[in-house]
């Protein structure tokens, strides 16, 4: 690690010397408390809104302000109702805004990508974003890449993933999943810290995902890693059941179906890419009602007993037109509204709205445009706060994923998913994220 | 020779299994009993594949029905003590073809042939078609077509097929001619007859190949209830070491697939199991054509280093006794490359003698002998350990996570036969026995599975710039045989060099879906013979009779509708050499869940099938002076022909020319 923070300062110094300069960022502590704790002066209000109250198609107009309008277009369409929960103030892991102190103004973006330079551990931009500031949304998105998704390590197991037809109701597929993720770098809060060594291609994050069921589906597994260079496009790799080998998967899997559902692989937690896959812009700030909660106060959860789900947990139900809908209560929150345009002109869709919650940075409300520039999808993730779901995840300080929903609004045809989410280190262990282990696990070594 | 069925070391595996089981429960027993014991998950599938071929075979015949296969597998795992877990799956399978199309590939198939002698034509000393066992070429007193009777005193060239009540009984019922499904007979070459019924009706050439080719109707309707045990598809204990120092060992034992490679379709590297071509030729998916082995395979993680991103070594040792590809039996209606019988065709040939169409001068058909040409014996190898399979590989990816790759050796018997040529035999002319035969090139043959060497490799990389993933895999193999007419064995043992490049890349292409990629994949197979000799002769070209270099390219579209429940499939393979192709569309719908139906066809086309043609070893003068041309000394004058061997020639394509199938495939899948 020692080497590399060298490099990179060694890096950042001869880049200035070539007259390429970096855009330096200044924080503040202060900056770092507000970015961590956006509600020390009091939680976010809009005149009309409760706890409690319900937004409908008849009232939606009313709360136009604070809904994202991919979620307003949801209602207004009379596809679901959202409830209004009370606003959390979430407090997210010490290891982290530890990191975030640590390693304070030592990251910037490089003048010519979108890389960053002497980036170490924690929230790489911890400060309100500058509207005068071009690179402001680059910036945000960084925040999120190196956020808290899942923090060092995360699994959701069980993982129910259903696809629905709207005009039907009909339930066309119904798959399990285990799904994990391993920060291999950056890492804050579990060992070792801060990454693991030897990494000589330096990985900084892979997701591992195994089907259980369908039976035509099972056994396919599905390997992603993502370098610390966000340069280097990410290295893919899918066993398949049928075929018994792994396969190296071309870059533009990314962008299609995920084993035919509504969701992209780039989809996955909100965004799933490299930083510069996308051009960032930052077009403001908001607060509007956001997916957050906590999921033990839930009124309305499933009673269904699902297989691997632990004593007393039971997954949020659904509701809304066809049960395409996680029934979650809503919060005001703090967002910062990004757009996300791809670099890649062949990729299906035109533009990303993406909400980014300015406390956590999740990206859990996203509008999907197509090349046309028409609304195509509305990405919506369910998150509860760590202190009100299983025990274990109790004082994680991780915003846990706890379902979604992606609509596909042309064609009328969802895609929603049920988790339970753990933080637990045992449970992504290290020897997961390879090859081999597709192949041992798959029956085809 | 071994030609019974059966499978001596099934004793063996099962002590083996027994060892392994009791292994597992000592280590449970020493580690804390039900730590991690879980209970059984069960999943399974009932499939029914029927399968019609249409349109006629070369003979005019309409083959109709050629797969009624309903299937039946469980595939079952459960977590044991100390870390230790069960897998598995059964499988059974009844094919009706050979109860509802018998007379095509059952008991009442075949009929009488007739064959060959173009040196006469209407109003000749004999007629040019004659029937088995009255062949021109015929010294017996009384043929009423010989015109040979008396020439060579002693002689052996005849046999019986008129009296039941003798030895060697062969008569003309039930046969066909070698290759009369996929070519044109009585073209001027070699025709032989081959049996076609299952052993159980017709006992003629029948004998074990290796796994294969002495089958009852029993045993091909249910081609897993054999004494292989071959229900039992796979059956084996994992577990996975952790080493302190973060580093693991997985352990897997039992009957089980391992598969090396990274290539769809082409056995490069994918060669430690020997696969099941009766099942569906090349159709299936290889998974379900694979014969499971029992096997001990350890792969040592090693992970990242300072120079690998990711490395393991594996460790396999395949402990069954050997079992060859099953290329089929003559008169299934999958028999590879027709190779099945030709084997069953030369066996009879030995056994009980039988006619050969244009033989004697290259141009009158001849009676042949018992213990004259053909398969004398079929040496399948038994079990020792230097016959089984021994497995090296060493995986690793480079370290900047660019490629991935892995180095592979592996020491096996081929899974493919060999014959070796030039056996002792009793000499037809003179009737001398095989203890006085000192000739060269003689068409008697042995059958042996040799030992085989391969080096190879593979790897694969994300090549940016096409948006497409690359893949590449190669092997270098010593000890592979091929049919050689210049040496007096007539095989060689040759090198050879197989290699894979693959490129797949998904696709939007609008006017076939916006939402989803279409998967375009390629791949171009070539293989490489060293030491490669053919010769030019009087007749033709004598020497080895498969392409020294050759091509196959396959070309796969596949869109995905519906989320991913509709797959439109097309796969285009074209053998270059051959210059011969098939086309395979489906349509593969999940109606529900678990209910998936495909609908497809294979077709094959081959261009000018005088293109396979290739020497027959009529001219090979093993007898000198009764076989010799004038002028001709110790060698092959290379007289050729489609058969016996231009299957080789053919490829897998060539020879399934005329085999236009349609099949309609219901999957109906259950989880307990």
């Amino acid at each position: 690690m020692k080497k590399r923070l060298f490099t990179c300062m060694a890096a950042a110094a001869l880049s200035s010397m070539a007259l390429t300069p970096v855009l330096a960022a200044t924080y503040t502590p202060a900056d770092v408390k507000a970015s961590f704790d956006p509600y020390a002066q009091g939680m976010p209000s809009f005149k009309g809104l409760t706890v409690g109250m319900t937004i409908n198609q008849s009232n939606v107009d009313q709360f136009k302000a604070v809904l994202a309008p991919v979620v307003y277009n949801v209602i207004k369409n009379g596809w679901n109702t959202i409830t209004v929960g009370p606003t959390q103030d979430i407090k997210l892991t010490q290891g982290y805004i530890k990191a975030t102190l640590d390693n304070l103004n030592k990251t910037s973006l490089a003048k010519d990508s979108d890389n960053l330079i002497g980036y170490v551990a924690g929230r790489p931009f911890p400060g309100e974003p500058d509207p005068k500031d071009p690179r402001a949304g680059t910036k945000i998105a960084w925040n999120f890449q190196h956020g808290l998704s899942w923090g060092d390590n995360g699994t959701i197991d069980p993982f129910v993933m259903k696809y629905i037809d709207m005009n039907t109701g009909k339930v066309q597929r119904t798959l399990q999943l285990e799904y994990h993720t391993l920060n291999l770098m950056h890492r804050v809060d579990y060992a070792p810290i801060p990454e693991f060594l030897p990494n000589p291609a330096e990985i900084f994050r892979t997701i591992y995902i195994k089907v259980r069921s369908p039976s035509d589906l099972r056994n396919t597994q599905l390997l992603i890693q993502r370098y610390d260079d966000d340069s280097k496009p990410d290295t893919s790799y899918i066993y398949l059941g049928f075929q018994r080998r792994v396969r190296r998967l071309a870059p533009g899997q990314t962008t299609d179906a995920f084993l035919g559902s509504d969701l992209m692989i780039q989809d996955f937690e909100g965004f799933n890419d490299r930083i510069s896959a996308m051009n960032w812009k930052y077009l403001g700030t908001k607060d509007i009602l956001y997916p957050f909660y906590a999921h033990t106060e839930l009124k309305n959860l499933d009673p269904a007993d699902y297989p691997g789900l632990k004593e007393g947990f039971k997954f949020t139900s659904l509701g809304g037109k066809a049960d395409c809908f996680p029934q979650v209560t809503w919060q005001l929150r703090k967002v910062y509204v990004l757009e996300a345009t791809p670099v890649d002109k062949s990729s299906p869709i035109g533009k990303r709205i993406i909400y980014q919650d300015a406390q956590t940075t999740k990206m859990s409300i996203t509008g999907i445009y197509d090349r046309k520039g028409k609304l195509w999808k509305a990405w919506l993730i369910s998150n509860s706060d760590p202190d009100h779901h299983l025990p274990s995840n109790k004082g994680s300080g991780i915003e846990i994923d706890d379902g979604f929903t992606m609509v596909d609004m042309q064609a009328m045809h969802c895609s929603i998913g049920r988790f339970q989410g753990q933080i637990n280190p045992k449970l992504s262990p290290k020897d997961m994220f390879s090859e081999q282990y597709m192949r041992n696990t798959g029956t085809g070594n | 020779m071994r030609n019974k069925k059966g499978w001596p070391g099934a004793g063996r595996l099962a002590g083996g299994a027994v060892a392994a089981v009791a292994a597992v429960l000592w280590a449970g027993t020493a580690a804390q009993a039900g730590v991690d014991v879980s209970s059984w998950h069960l999943q399974g599938y009932y499939q029914n594949d029927t399968q019609y071929r249409m349109g006629k075979d070369q003979t005019g015949n309409t083959p109709g029905l050629s797969r009624e296969q309903n299937t039946f597998s469980l595939s079952y795992n459960k977590g044991l003590f100390g870390g230790w877990k069960l897998g598995g799956t059964f499988r059974g399978s009844y094919n009706g073809v050979y109860d509802l199309n018998d007379t095509e590939f059952g008991r009442k198939a075949g009929g009488s042939v007739i064959f060959q002698s173009s040196a006469f034509a209407a109003g000749g000393p004999a007629p040019q078609f004659t029937s088995f066992g009255e062949s021109p070429g015929n010294t017996e007193p009384g043929n009423p077509n010989g015109i040979l009777a008396g020439a060579f005193p002693g002689n052996a060239l005849h046999f019986n097929y008129n009296n039941p009540s003798a030895p060697n009984y062969n008569p003309n019922q039930g046969l066909q001619l070698i290759g009369q499904r996929w070519h044109p007979t009585h073209t001027g070459g070699v025709d032989i007859a081959v049996p076609v019924r299952p052993c159980d009706v017709d006992s003629r050439g029948c004998v074990d190949f290796g796994g294969y080719g002495d089958q009852s109707v029993s045993d091909l309707r249910f081609p897993e209830f054999n004494k292989r045990l071959d229900a039992i598809r796979e059956l084996y204990v994992t577990r996975d070491f952790q080493l302190p120092n973060g580093q693991d060992i997985f352990l897997k034992i039992g009957r089980q697939q391992v598969v090396w490679g990274r290539t769809d379709l082409f056995r490069v590297l994918d060669v430690v199991n020997p696969v099941d071509f009766s099942r569906n030729n090349i159709y299936d998916d290889l998974q379900d054509m694979r014969y499971p082995m029992a096997m001990f395979n350890a792969v040592y993680d090693i992970g990242p280093t300072k120079w690998l991103q990711d490395s393991n070594v594996q460790f396999i040792w395949n402990a069954e006794p050997f079992r060859a590809d099953n290329l089929g039996q003559c008169g299934q209606a999958n028999v590879m490359l027709d190779a099945g019988c030709t084997f069953r065709g030369l066996k009879n040939l030995w056994d009980n003698g039988g006619s050969v169409s244009n033989f004697a001068g290259g141009n009158i058909a001849t009676d042949f002998g018992p213990h004259q040409i053909g398969i004398r014996n079929v040496y399948v190898p038994d079990w020792k350990l230097s016959n089984t399979t021994f497995g090296l590989k060493f995986g690793g990816t480079s370290p900047d996570g660019s490629i991935a790759f892995s180095l592979n050796y592996l020491y096996y018997l081929s899974q493919l036969p060999s014959l070796h040529g030039n056996q002792p035999a009793v000499n037809p002319f003179t009737g001398a026995p095989p203890s006085a035969y000192t000739g060269n090139r003689l068409i008697a043959f042995d059958m042996h599975y040799p030992h085989v060497r391969l080096f190879g490799g593979s790897m694969d990389y994300q090549w940016d710039w096409a948006k497409s993933a690359v893949r590449f895999e190669g092997a270098y193999t010593s000890g592979e045989e091929f049919a050689n007419t210049l040496s007096s064995n007539l095989y060689s043992t040759n090198n050879v060099l197989r290699t894979v490049v693959g490129i797949d890349r998904p696709t939007f292409i609008p006017f076939i879906s916006g939402a989803s990629t279409t998967l375009i994949s390629a791949q171009l197979f070539y293989q490489h013979i060293f030491d490669f000799q053919r010769e030019t002769r009087p007749f033709g070209t004598a020497g080895m009779i498969d392409w020294q270099d050759n091509v196959t390219g396959t070309l796969l579209l596949q869109g995905t509708y519906l989320n991913g429940r509709f797959h439109p499939t097309i796969i285009f393979a074209r053998d270059f050499m051959a210059q011969a192709n098939a086309i395979v569309p489906s349509l593969i719908y999940n109606f529900t869940n678990n209910l998936v139906v495909t609908l497809g066809a294979n077709f094959k086309t081959a261009g000018n099938i005088n293109r396979y043609k290739v020497t027959d070893c009529r001219a090979c003068n093993p007898y000198p002076p009764f076989t010799a041309a004038p002028g001709q000394g110790d060698e092959d004058w290379a007289l050729s022909g489609i058969e016996p061997l231009g299957i080789f020639r053919a490829g897998p394509f060539g020879t399934a020319r005329r085999e236009q199938q349609v099949f309609l495939k219901v999957r109906q899948s259950f989880g307990l």
